[in-house]
């Protein structure tokens, strides 16, 4: 059984078809997709922009990176939740999507970028907590998430339009 | 001449028809119209919810909406500007669309409240009264959500 078949077989079960052809839980969802991505993003994005020294310069890193975790995590947790859901009603015209499957794949990606930031230069955040422009790990860390973030509502909006 | 005139003539600029007659166009555009929406929307809301001394708590008031003030504007601008391109790809659309009034006033709402109260009153040297800058900021999260909610709704309704 192939990939492609098992996502058919996934957005024509009963579950998929109902979300697919409902009046308004489709659209919630949708709604629901798009609202905790700017969330989610948008806090990320700020955390990004303390990196690269672009905002809240005065404050420091740890500051600006714990106080929107908590925004930044319920926003991704919606929008992965509200994301399950479109893949479960529309899987069989994702899989073959090429601007879905880097979406996918440049998420992972952010993933791996936060989880390296995490575990490496930001073990010694003290020694940089109140620089403007912090070191060039973490500032790299902060113009791969900002890159990929946008590169990734991209191609949302082109897997939407089918634009392969 | 009549809204529904405005409307009309609105649906056959130049801008709009090239829009509307490209396969790329539209989607690109609708690409900024998101990230101007995600800078705009989750700056703002860090900026209500430390208003509503709920987040960002270590820095002041003050300090949060003084610092993130350019990159909400920023957002709205380039969120506005996207936006009005793609209205004009689809004006008629929009005038037979009952959540695109919805969406104008809860803008028109939201802009007014931020560049005549939010920003003021979030600068003020003197201090500014708690349950005024809560409700400012709820109303502020009531409108702008509102807005993106009423804009998704246009591609249903």
């Amino acid at each position: 059984m192939s990939l492609q078949s098992i996502c058919q077989a996934i957005s024509d079960s009963s579950i998929g078809t109902q979300l697919r052809e409902s009046t308004y839980l489709w659209p919630a969802v949708e709604a629901t997709h798009v609202l905790s991505l700017a969330l989610s993003v948008g806090t990320i994005v700020l955390v990004d922009l303390r990196l690269i020294g672009a905002t809240m310069r005065n404050e420091s890193v740890t500051d600006v990176i714990e106080q929107t975790q908590p925004y930044t995590i319920a926003g991704f947790t919606l929008a992965f939740i509200s994301g399950f859901i479109l893949f479960w009603s529309e899987a069989g015209r994702l899989y073959p999507s090429y601007s879905f499957r880097f979406k996918l794949v440049f998420i992972a990606l952010l993933g791996i970028n936060a989880l390296v930031f995490h575990s490496t230069i930001y073990i010694s955040v003290d020694k940089w907590n109140k620089w403007a422009i912090t070191p060039p790990r973490a500032r790299f860390a902060g113009w791969f998430g900002l890159i990929f973030w946008m590169l990734v509502i991209f191609l949302g909006r082109w897997t939407a339009y089918n634009l392969k | 001449m009549t809204t529904l005139h405005v409307f009309q003539w609105l649906d056959t600029t130049l801008i709009g028809n090239t829009i509307r007659d490209s396969t790329y166009i539209f989607p690109v555009v609708e690409v900024f119209h998101l990230f101007g929406l995600t800078l705009l929307l989750g700056t703002l809301t860090i900026t209500d919810l430390r208003m509503l001394g709920v987040g960002m708590r270590r820095q002041s008031i003050a300090e949060v909406a003084s610092q993130l003030a350019p990159w909400t504007i920023w957002g709205a601008v380039v969120t506005i500007v996207s936006g009005i391109l793609l209205f004009l790809s689809e004006a008629m659309k929009c005038y037979a669309n009952a959540a695109f009034p919805w969406k104008m006033w809860m803008l028109l709402a939201g802009v007014l409240l931020y560049l005549c109260v939010q920003l003021p009153i979030t600068r003020a040297k003197s201090r500014t009264n708690p349950a005024l800058l809560k409700a400012v900021a709820l109303l502020s999260l009531v409108f702008w959500y509102g807005v993106a909610v009423a804009g998704r709704a246009i591609a249903f309704v």
